[in-house]
């Protein structure tokens, strides 16, 4: 099937087998790789994009389902995803790296919606990434400090 | 200005924030192929026939090994697959998709065979055998002994006997296993997913019959290991082979559920075990064993409990001793290093006594400890560990101070009267860290910068940013002049990789090593270009009133100007040392459900001089989750027959943000430097190894609380359902 998407702003259009997954579909035909795969149940997060600004896990949805629309990736590079970036170097809220950007896009999705998080609606925010290294509490102070 | 000691962000993020990382998966080479593995749905079976016509035949499939397929493959050792998941074939396909439907068409003829996943089972007679070669599932057993263990127990007031479980835990890093290879009829290249690129250059080499020289490791960058990338497994040998054989370059990554089959498990340990002590609170004795559960290979099950025997008696004067290491063979994946790997057993262990210690003679548990402990090191305990430096006793005080215990208790007294129930638990620890050799190299570059590169292989801990920070100061130079290299066998030195908390006191002191010898080196140069002695401070060498900046006299020899070696290697000899410190954990139990959460970890360490603050809290801070997550959190669980019920995240719970506590580290302000030139200990386990301890405890003071009842916790992960029915017994 021929799709078209529009990835941190750039029109992709393709032929994809209507079973391949978006993450494949985005690290392994348009070779964006910060989306990754970090399990196959849609547990880890890791393979989180935004979907027409929604938090999704690129590994539960089929590229042919995201026809049409807007994907934002860790790639991406306008001014709250920098001052994301700076907030995570600075607080050192990143370890392996591996989680790193699904935290990204979780956090950017919150402070989207919602500018002004309490600790609370951080933790919430971003529980549907898992993070091995971090313990999660710089995680979070970078959400804070990103705000 | 002095790198040493400052909170510096770490060098290493730029490259994994803004596009650069590069895991395994990430890598592509052209014309690369898919490999997948058949595993066994048995946990125990023969191997009668595998049959890959139907695969073969498939569009995209290149090639499928077999047991037939012979070494270095080694499917199916001995015509069995021991264990849920143990690899039996191998496909290889253009394409990822095309790959999983011919995984589908390999067909297997298993004669089933009787399995057992209970250690404990595994060692009675009758019990299915696991390596007939053997004749028995006792893989290894030795004894350790000090003093007179019986004597002193029939003199001691009270003997209590049980029996510990630490269950076994999946080490999770965030990015599975995964390898690539590539051959180009001489050399083959490696990506791996590893803590230790020269440990697989050499084990593929030796497999695959090769000379060292054609073999090239690289790591990656590699998402977190936690031990379970120490062991060089099959697979990567596996994927070399066929790499080699096909003349193409395969890549192989497991799934989330493929990697639950494949990786070393953690933990594992029982203690068994009778102990004596006084009515003061003195322990006098201990008489048992340490049985890991090895798994279907005794890889590394022996190491485990040996580590925890020999660290058993911690900072304690216990000296009257008796203690078996044992590994027995279950139909498991292989039991492996997991943060810590045998030293929070070894805590745990020793942690648990002492608390039922102060729970059979009424001692508050922190005045239990403090009558056992060794005032100080130098101290030699009755195994022959020489702890090297510290103060325990006085350290167990700062680290009640410190952490604030003794308010947390009451605090969580008088939170009892508003209706919420917590629980306060603390473990005093003391863990051995660092072995082996480490290497460097220091290169003078022609801009005036230096390049280290180490043996080391970091991949999340910080590594580069804390040696980049102990080469500045020892170079006296800006931290911008130095780049720190490392996980390429072909670039930098032979080292033993990253694992056991050892990589900035091993690899950071052969880096300043390195990094002083070369500065005696341009010293020599300096003398020559200005005709005198010279003294060097902050990157110039003067004499009188001539200065040659060390930049000037790098590009003089540069361009021959000057004699001087550009280049210092060191290899350093790393002895153990031994940080040691306090951990407290605050939980909230819901009595209505048994359901506990940890709310706090704070903790007291001195693991020597502290490098880098904002990386050693990271440490902190992930370390003390995953202890604290082993006893609440983590259940590996199989079924009668020996099958996996937990294969993969939608089944074994790793905690999210929502279920972590807050964490407040606090290091020794006067640490008591280890005797390597770095003065460091090592903090990447200690946090792991004090919290599971204490997050039992506080547990258990938390269904006291809810209760007004003493109960007594013998087994990690403390499961819900236990917790509900202890608070309505």
């Amino acid at each position: 099937m021929r799709i078209r998407v529009r990835v941190n702003g750039v029109w992709y259009e393709r032929d994809v087998e209507p079973r391949k997954l978006l993450v494949h579909f985005l690290r392994d035909d348009l070779g964006i790789k910060s989306v990754r795969v970090g399990c196959d149940t849609g547990h880890c997060g890791a393979c989180t994009v935004l979907l027409n600004g929604m938090p999704v896990k690129s590994c539960n949805v089929l590229a042919v389902q995201a026809d049409g629309a807007e994907i934002i990736t860790a790639d991406y590079g306008d001014e709250l995803m920098e001052r994301l970036k700076r907030a995570f170097h600075e607080r050192h809220a990143l370890q392996c790296g591996f989680c790193t950007s699904g935290m990204l896009l979780a956090s950017y999705a919150l402070l989207r919606r919602n500018p002004k998080p309490t600790e609370e609606e951080i933790r919430e925010g971003i529980s549907g990434v898992l993070c091995r290294c971090t313990g999660y509490q710089n995680i979070i102070e970078a959400v804070k400090a990103a705000i | 200005m002095k790198h040493v000691g400052r909170p510096i962000p770490r060098l290493e993020d730029y490259h994994l924030l803004y596009g650069g990382a590069r895991y395994l998966d990430d890598i592509e080479l052209p014309g690369q192929l898919y490999a997948g593995f058949v595993r066994s749905p048995y946990p125990h079976a023969r191997v009668k026939r595998v049959d890959a016509s139907e695969a073969l035949s498939m569009p995209g499939v290149v090639a499928v090994f077999t047991p037939q397929s012979g070494r270095p493959f080694d499917f199916a050792p001995g015509g069995k697959v021991r264990y849920q998941g143990e690899a039996v074939a191998m496909v290889v396909a253009a394409d990822r998709y095309l790959l999983y439907d011919a995984l589908e068409k390999v067909y297997v003829d298993y004669e089933p065979l009787p399995a057992v996943v209970d250690p404990i089972k595994a060692m009675e007679p009758g019990a299915p055998v696991i390596d007939e070669s053997l004749g028995t599932n006792i893989a290894k057993r030795e004894k350790y002994a000090s003093g007179d263990a019986e004597r002193a127990l029939s003199s001691s007031d009270r003997v209590v006997e049980e029996e510990l479980v630490i269950e076994r835990t999946v080490p999770a890093p965030m990015e599975p296993h995964g390898v690539l290879a590539a051959y180009d009829g001489r050399t083959l290249l490696v990506y791996d997913s590893t803590q230790k690129p020269h440990i697989v250059r050499r084990e593929i080499a030796k497999s695959l019959d090769v000379p060292l020289t054609a073999v090239r490791v690289v790591q990656p960058d590699v998402g977190g290991g936690f031990g379970s990338k120490i062991q060089v497994y099959p697979e990567e040998i596996r994927v070399a082979t066929a790499a080699m054989a096909l003349r193409r370059p395969v890549k192989w990554v497991a799934t989330r559920s493929e990697d639950f089959k494949m990786t070393t498990y953690g933990r594992g340990l029982i203690l068994r075990y009778k102990a004596g002590f006084t009515r003061d609170g003195v322990l006098k004795a201990i008489k048992g064993e340490v049985i890991a559960d090895a798994g279907a290979y005794d890889w590394f099950g022996f190491e485990l409990a040996s580590t925890a025997v020999t660290m058993l008696p911690a900072a304690y004067k216990v000296r009257d001793l008796d203690v078996d290491a044992v590994s027995v063979l279950t139909n498991k994946p292989p039991l492996g290093p997991y943060r810590g790997a045998g030293r929070p057993e070894a805590t745990f262990f020793i942690e648990r006594i002492m608390d039922l210690i102060a729970d059979e003679t009424g001692l508050d548990p922190v005045e239990v400890r403090r009558r056992n402990l060794v005032e100080a090191a130098p101290y030699e305990n009755p195994f022959g560990m020489s702890y090297d430096s510290g103060e325990y006793v006085a350290g167990l005080q700062r680290g009640i101070e410190a952490t604030g215990y003794y308010d947390l208790i009451r605090n969580a007294e008088s939170e009892r009267a508003r209706g919420r129930t917590l629980g306060v638990g603390m473990s005093f620890y003391i863990e051995i860290t660092t072995y082996g050799h480490e290497v460097a190299i220091v290169r003078a570059e022609r801009d005036g910068s230096f390049t280290v590169a180490v043996g080391i292989a970091p991949h999340g801990q910080g590594d580069a940013t804390g040696i980049a920070q102990l080469v500045a100061d020892e170079l006296q130079i800006p931290i911008d002049k130095v780049r720190v290299v490392w996980g390429d066998t072909d670039l930098v030195p032979d080292g033993l990789g990253t694992d056991g908390s050892r990589s900035l006191t091993a690899g950071g002191s052969a880096a300043v090593l390195a990094a002083r010898r070369l500065l005696d080196e341009l010293k020599k140069a300096a003398e020559a270009m200005v005709g005198g002695p010279v003294e060097y401070s902050n990157g110039t060498f003067r004499s009188g009133d001539k200065a040659v900046s060390i930049a000037e006299v790098v590009e003089a020899a540069y361009r021959g100007k000057v004699k001087a070696q550009l280049e210092a290697m060191e290899v350093y000899r790393a002895k153990a040392t031994y940080p040691y410190g306090v951990g407290v954990v605050v939980v909230e139990l819901d009595p209505e459900t048994g359901l506990v959460k940890p709310l706090l970890y704070r903790s007291y360490d001195d693991v020597g001089v502290v490098v880098n603050p904002l990386l050693a809290a990271g440490q902190i801070h992930g370390g003390a989750l995953q202890g604290i997550s082993q006893v609440l959190y983590e259940d590996v669980v199989y079924d009668q027959e020996g099958n996996l019920a937990t294969p993969n995240f939608a089944f074994y719970h790793i905690p999210k943000a929502t279920e972590a506590p807050r964490y407040e580290p606090h290091f020794a302000e006067a640490p008591h430097r280890s005797e390597h030139p770095t003065g460091t200990k090592g903090v990447g386990e200690a946090p792991t190894i004090a919290a599971a301890a204490a997050a039992i405890k506080a547990v258990e003071d938390a269904i006291r609380r809810a209760t007004g009842k003493k109960v007594r916790l013998r087994r990690s992960p403390v499961r819900p359902e236990e917790i509900y029915r202890l608070l309505r017994e």
